[in-house]
């Protein structure tokens, strides 16, 4: 790799026209092992191993270069071209050398064309560089391959997920693991080198169903390691099995939500998910440049932008929370940027954005935030979302909270979020900003008194700003929701941390659903396995 | 007594059946849901009158490389259902209709077991069925409003009846040796390495061990076990001036056992890396008409794709009012039965159940079709005249019934006939390299400096998806059908020299045109592809793919028109390429 991306480099700064001032290589391997079982019969066994290639040519200079934002226009470079496993230097250089004169056709063409919309258009309000200048850095980590004992896994998928046939009113489920080990090949024309990696370990325990009145419905937990030897043991997973198929179970005679706006609490993993959404995704630095972008933050640096009591720490160097591994850690970001934590919002006052080597206004600086999925630009990305509280108390007091909430306010009752699937948020100018979250799990909560009622197809609704306002206390346990995230860098891992949050007043509407019955024939076996 | 007579033999009869699929839980599943769901009924809504399961057992393997390093292995092992439901009658059911694609109910059955375990596959075969079943209610009652408001002009029916057929083989599979597949892969596309010209190259190899489970409410039960390898190489050159040329080699078989010796593969990888070279540095043909001759492989990939193309018969399907109804593909041949396409001297049969020739296996044989009907020979031209064409159980205009040629997925709930063996035969010859002097002789007669020899098509398409949709783009605006170009085209000189030349396209070339072979060579020349229903067959442009062989002789061809391609070429890299000869080995 750094034989080739001198020899480019060299070549094309001498012969071409418009000369590149930087290119990077980064190389993404992936050595993934998956099993998957419905009712105790395997469904799926395999593994892959593959290597994508990642090129970034930028040409021009750092002030103005080729992938200089234009409204909302994506460029796009790279293609995350498969590239040999083994270490076979030929077949390696020659897929780098084709990747590169690619990038760069396209990377020349695209700058001529910024140069005259430039001249063309206004001027725009962020006047900041394209690309900000980095210490090169240089670690070569061995890597480290942990082992997965396909054979103990697909006889525990097999029978863990055979506990689903105690339910003949749940259509589909499935028990699957999933694990995969990666490392990151980096280098530069700056002088960067780095091998650094992780692995990905999850298990995923899912449920649908079908209500009468044609919903579809889905329960599902997960676990997520490091390495396959930091997954639960089986008793753990099959709690899961038996409280996916029973949450599942009550959904199914659960009445539907009526659309509510009112006091609620929400758990802390519904919580942290809502942080994600509705708050992470617009402090994401690229979009306070972008002109197409609704920049909720962008001229908040300084102000509160959240209650006092809240702080929201990024660290993606973090590794743990209380015990649970964090699906959102990495060492270095895919721009060879190490990671290091970030306090985005210290006490309600916004301090700081997520960035990658896009500069803005204000912030000149990477702070090791830009992060693709292999074929994709880099944009700044979340990590590990930490949502700290100066005011918390604990779940017991918080829930009288809700019920006194409930009361001042006059209202029937009041709403408990226990999880959330994850949601949607629109960050551009076109379009509503709004958010959406789907929750799974909700409850009417009484304040007579009586017994939480689940209820179903409730989606949270509702504007950010609005929303944030509204939060009025925490409690004092922080819970973590691992997920992957989606946006235009692809997906990545990420985690939010949270405790549970009381709101005074939040939106839900129905859910658009299915129209179809239920199955017409009963389930066709109602006993075992044969 | 005849009663009690009886009794024992229908016993007997039930007894054998399921000494012959006892531990097949996967058909017992299949068998056991089918027949329940034909209590399927929805309100006042018509039960099915047709149901067919149809489940791929498959067990695959694939393996990559570049330049000596693998870019990917991969074992999967998977079942793939398939689920047709039928409502209304034969006359006229939920087939053959071109509406908004129905919502149907949809479950998420994203893999299907791949164990045997009875309750699961079930389970998925219910949920399968029941979507299939609304889906089909739902599409019914749309094709009859639409038809409330269209005028047919010639109904014809939905379904063809066919005889049950009970064919239930057992399945023992060979097993592949992987890694070595893997290490050949890897030193095969190493050869490239020595072609410094060559700007892309890959090796491939796929192979798949299936079983093939075929029911349908009819009575038909099929269990059949397939064995499909082939090795691909592809090969890419950038000529001085920036035109793009690429080609590719396939060696396929239907027995893991019979694929080409590895010098033999290699053979064929050096040759077609020497081809794509001496292709690039070639000089660009001009316009051209006149005769043509397609010589050995060229000849018989000519008739798989202009004659075997248009053997099958499409319909257009009830559309919606105002939507656009066209099809993507209409035989040319369509309605001509009956008329003079080729030579009276020649005849085509299409023989499937023929399994070697000459010695050699061959690769379009099959026993049943996707429909579960046994194929037999079938003469399809004769003494120059088209008999009859590719059917399946979709009625035609003129043709009532199939004739087990149901090969590939069709549009609308309809299957597509496919071409097996298809042998093209010449009872009038010519020693084949008289060929060349008739050709030389005409183009004297004719006052051309020059004539035109083919050595080989770019059929199955080697082609990129991007040069794909530019082709179908240039073909829309010039009306035409599509067409695959030469790849090694040679201008015959009058003192019999041969000049390679790249870049010419057919502009014209059409199943009419066979009716133009002046002349046929007395050679045999065996093409095996996999054919699919992508344009030019692009190879791996389709997942249902056919196996399929064409024995044809060379042909002279007269009056083809030629012309080189018009597009912008893109520029040499600014980087030289890197030198492959500093890796280790």
């Amino acid at each position: 790799m750094s034989e080739e991306l001198h020899r480019n480099f060299t070549v094309l700064r001498s012969k071409a026209d418009p000369a590149p001032y930087f290119l990077a290589y980064e190389v993404t391997e992936e050595d993934f092992h998956g099993v998957s079982a419905t009712l105790g019969a395997v469904t799926g066994n395999g593994q892959s191993k593959s290597r994508r290639l990642d090129v970034c040519v930028r040409v021009g200079t750092p002030q103005l270069d080729n992938y200089h934002r234009v409204r909302g226009e994506r460029a796009q470079f790279t293609s995350g071209a498969p590239l040999t496993f083994e270490d076979q230097p030929a077949a390696i250089k020659h897929r780098i050398w084709l990747e590169t004169d690619r990038a760069y056709r396209l990377a020349a063409q695209r700058l001529i064309k910024i140069r005259t919309n430039a001249e063309v258009k206004v001027a725009e309000e962020d006047a900041s560089s394209d690309f900000s200048s980095e210490e090169p850095a240089e670690r070569v980590a061995a890597t480290r391959h942990a082992q997965f004992p396909t054979g103990q896994w697909t006889a525990r998928v097999r029978k863990l997920s055979a506990k689903f046939s105690d339910y003949p009113e749940i259509l589909t489920s499935s028990v699957a693991v999933l694990y995969e080990d990666e490392t990151k090949y980096f280098v530069n024309s700056e002088g960067s080198r780095l091998q650094f990696g992780r692995g990905f370990a999850r298990v995923i325990v899912s449920a649908q169903a079908k209500a009468m009145d044609g919903a579809d419905l889905e329960t599902n937990e997960t676990f997520e390691a490091s390495d396959p030897g930091g997954l639960p043991g089986d008793a753990e997973i099959s709690h899961a099995v038996d409280r996916v198929a029973r949450n599942l179970k009550a959904l199914l005679l659960a009445p539907e939500a009526e659309p509510f706006a009112g006091p609620a609490i929400f758990s802390g993993r519904a919580a942290a998910v809502f942080f994600h959404e509705i708050f992470g995704h617009r402090v994401e630095g690229h979009r306070q440049k972008d002109e197409a972008e609704g920049q909720t933050f962008t001229k908040s640096a300084g102000s509160p932008v959240l209650p006092d009591f809240l702080s929201v720490i990024f660290d993606p160097a973090r590794k743990k929370v209380g015990g649970i591994e964090l699906n959102g850690w990495y060492t270095y970001d895919d721009e060879g940027v190490a990671a290091r934590p970030v306090t985005v919002v210290d006490d309600g006052v916004l301090k700081a954005f997520l960035m990658s080597r896009s500069p803005i206004s204000g912030f000149d600086h990477s702070n090791g935030h830009g992060r693709r999925q292999p074929g994709y630009e880099v944009v700044a990305r979340q990590s590990n979302l930490l949502v700290e509280s100066k005011r918390a108390v604990p779940g017991a007091r918080l829930r009288a909270m809700l019920i006194e909430e409930i009361k001042r306010q006059n209202k029937a009752y009041g709403l408990y979020f226990e999880d959330v699937t994850g949601g949607v948020t629109n960050t551009g100018r076109q379009g509503v900003q709004a958010f959406k979250v789907v929750p799974i799990l909700v409850y009417k909560v009484y304040p007579d008194g009586r017994p939480d009622e689940l209820i179903r197809g409730a989606d949270i609704v509702g504007t950010p700003l609005a929303s944030f306002g509204k939060i009025v206390a925490t409690s004092d346990k922080p819970e973590v929701f691992n997920g992957y995230c989606g946006a235009e860098s692809g997906s990545v891992p990420v985690s939010a941390v949270s405790p549970a949050i009381l709101v005074s007043e939040i939106e839900i509407e129905k859910r658009s659903k299915s129209q179809d019955r239920p199955p017409l024939l009963p389930f066709p076996t109602q006993t075992g396995v044969e | 007594m005849r009663r009690l007579k009886c009794v024992p033999l229908v016993a007997l009869i039930a007894s054998i059946a399921l000494a012959q699929t006892s531990g097949d839980t996967l058909l017992r599943a299949m068998r056991d849901e089918l027949e329940r769901s034909r209590g399927l009924k929805m309100l006042a809504l018509e039960a099915p009158y047709f149901i067919e399961y149809t489940i791929e057992d498959a067990d695959s393997f694939e393996a990559a490389a570049t330049l000596g390093g693998l870019l990917s292995v991969r074992h999967d092992r998977f079942r793939v259902p398939e689920i047709n439901v039928r409502v209304g009658d034969p006359k006229f059911d939920n087939t053959d209709y071109l509406g908004s694609p129905h919502a149907g109910a949809h479950y998420d059955i994203a893999r299907f077991p791949i164990e045997n375990s009875y309750e699961a596959l079930r389970r998925d075969l219910w949920l399968a069925t029941d979507s299939a079943y609304k889906g089909a209610v739902e599409a019914i009652a749309r094709k009859r409003a639409a038809l409330k408001n269209i005028a047919v002009s010639e109904p014809l029916d939905d379904f063809a009846p066919a005889p049950p057929l009970k064919k239930v083989l057992e399945i023992r599979h060979v097993p592949l040796d992987e890694d070595a597949w893997s290490a050949r892969v890897r030193s095969l596309s190493a050869i490239f390495e020595a072609y410094p010209a060559l700007r892309a190259s890959s090796v491939e190899v796929h192979a798949v061990a299936s079983a093939h489970y075929y029911m349908n409410s009819e009575g038909t039960e099929v269990r059949i076990p397939e064995h499909l390898i082939f090795l691909l190489a592809r090969a890419e050159a950038q000529a001085p001036d920036g035109m793009l040329l690429h080609d590719a080699v396939v060696f396929h078989a239907l027995d893991f056992g019979r694929m080409p010796s590895e010098a033999e593969l290699r053979r064929g990888v050096t040759a077609l890396a020497a081809d794509v070279t001496a292709v690039a540095g070639a000089p660009r043909g001009d316009e051209y008409t006149g005769p043509v001759l397609f010589e050995g492989r060229a000849a018989a990939q000519l008739f798989a794709e202009v004659l075997g193309g248009n053997l099958a018969l499409t319909r257009r399907p009830v559309a919606d009012p105002g939507r656009s109804n066209f099809l993507t593909r209409v035989s040319e041949l369509q309605g001509r039965q009956g008329a003079r396409i080729l030579p009276e001297w020649m005849d085509v049969v299409d023989d499937p159940a023929q399994k070697e020739w000459q010695g050699r296996p061959l690769f379009g044989s099959y026993e049943v079709d996707r429909e579960g009907m046994a194929p037999v020979p079938l003469t399809l031209v004769e003494k120059g005249v088209l008999k009859t064409f590719l059917l399946t159980r979709q009625p035609m205009p003129g043709f009532a019934g199939s004739n087990g040629r149901a090969r590939l997925p069709g549009a609308f709930g309809a299957n597509a006939g496919a071409i097996s063996n298809l042998f093209v035969r010449a009872s009038e010859t010519s020693p084949a390299p008289e060929l060349k002097r008739k050709l030389i002789e005409i183009c004297k007669q004719r006052g051309k400096p020059y004539g035109v020899l083919v050595r080989r098509l770019d059929f199955p398409s080697s082609a990129s998806v991007a040069e794909i949709r530019r082709l179908l783009g240039e073909n829309r605006q010039d009306g035409g059908h599509m067409v695959s170009s030469p790849v090694l085209a040679y201008r015959i000189y009058p003192d019999g020299r041969e000049e390679l030349v790249r870049d010419l396209r057919f502009r014209g070339l059409d199943a009419r045109s066979l009716k133009d072979i002046l002349a046929a060579g007395d050679d045999n020349n065996v093409f095996e592809f996999l054919n699919n229903d992508a344009p030019l067959a692009l190879i791996g442009g389709a997942s249902f793919v056919a196996e399929s062989s064409v024995i044809a002789p060379s042909v002279l061809v007269d009056d083809l028109d030629l012309r080189p391609g018009e597009e912008e070429l893109p520029k040499l890299p600014v980087v030289p390429p890197p030198d492959l000869e500093t890796g280790p080995k």
